[in-house]
């Protein structure tokens, strides 16, 4: 299968499911009541796929095999993460994070 | 449907919105580029914009593709990084069910995490219904609309950026945008540690399963928490 192909098959499908997902409690189960265990369990799904997908992107691969230099995208990161959590403000956690991990890459030359 | 339409709100959801553009327009950009890289054609490139309308899902996808993994990894994959929504529309569904299915089937498709984050706070705080659904609207549709104008910039001048911009580390600040302020809540605090430590630890994982299984042990150790607190209380 090609490529193009490939995407054009998840396009379609990710595109139906993430409607779906969207869609699901607004108006597919506006009836029901969300079982009690799957409602605690989604609960706990942005803080722990937010995180799973954030983490990766913070670390080189392979590179926690080998003794860690101090990473700027790291700083950066909890830079970021301060501002959110202090002040609630995306504006300024996404730009102190950028500024941080550029000085960073200045003051390293 | 027009019954519902407060035009003062539909401008104030965009007004409101729009700060997190600053996030919002290089993230596109970067899964137009992101895209490309990974050997999609320009037209299907704008497609995932259009269609899937989740920068995790298509960021996650490009990188699958380019790594060359089967149809039904990535579509796994991005259906597990796609249970966020699930959450939000959840949590949204409360206030949004005395809407008649236009409205619904229209909000739903506009439904993002700065959509629900932006604008959750309102619905908490005001009762006044067709208002907040317009408010909606115009914030969703304004970062529908700047997203799809996001990737095609990247599409045409991603190849312009110089690399030590490293503009693509605007994807992981947009989502601690969103997942910092979460942690406020010492259980969910307890679960992203733990979720990130299994990232960590199975960082090995081929074809990025190590997310999937991160995502679904954070879950568990959360649930477990609720459990063991629920018996003590």
């Amino acid at each position: 299968m090609s490529k193009e192909t490939t995407i054009w098959l998840v396009i379609v499908a990710v595109g139906a499911i993430n409607y779906v997902a969207r869609l699901s409690f607004i108006a597919l189960f506006a009836r029901r009541d969300i079982p009690p265990l799957l409602g605690r369990a989604l609960k706990h799904v942005p803080a722990a796929m937010l995180t799973a997908l954030v983490i990766p992107m913070l670390v080189v691969p392979g590179s926690l095999a080998t003794a860690p230099s101090v990473n700027p995208r790291i700083v950066a990161a909890i830079v970021a993460a301060v501002i959110a959590f202090v002040t609630r403000g995306t504006l300024g956690s996404i730009g102190a994070g950028m500024g941080t991990l550029w000085l960073l890459r200045w003051v390293a030359g | 449907m027009r019954r519902h339409f407060s035009r003062p709100a539909f401008f104030e959801g965009i007004r409101d919105v729009t700060p997190v553009l600053i996030g919002i327009v290089p993230f596109g950009m970067v899964c137009g580029i992101g895209a490309l890289a990974a050997g999609v054609s320009p037209v299907a490139a704008l497609a995932m914009s259009a269609i899937m309308f989740s920068g995790a899902a298509q960021i996650v996808a490009s990188q699958l593709l380019a790594a060359g993994a089967p149809l039904m990894v990535i579509i796994l994959s991005c259906l597990v990084v796609g249970l966020r929504f699930l959450v939000y529309s959840a949590a949204m569904a409360p206030y949004l069910r005395p809407l008649d299915h236009r409205w619904r089937n229209l909000l739903s498709f506009v439904l993002t995490d700065q959509a629900f984050a932006g604008t959750i706070q309102r619905f908490r705080d005001s009762d006044d219904l067709p208002a907040n659904a317009s408010y909606f609207l115009g914030g969703g549709l304004l970062l529908w609309t700047v997203w799809q104008v996001a990737t095609l910039a990247g599409i045409l001048v991603g190849q312009v950026i110089p690399p030590s911009w490293q503009l693509e580390f605007v994807v992981p600040l947009t989502f601690i945008a969103v997942l910092a302020p979460l942690l406020r809540d010492r259980v969910a605090l307890l679960v992203a540690v733990v979720a990130g430590i299994a990232a960590i630890v199975l960082d090995d994982m081929p074809m990025r399963l190590s997310m999937i299984c991160a995502g679904l042990i954070g879950i568990s150790a959360g649930v477990v928490v609720d459990t063991v607190r629920g018996q003590h209380e």
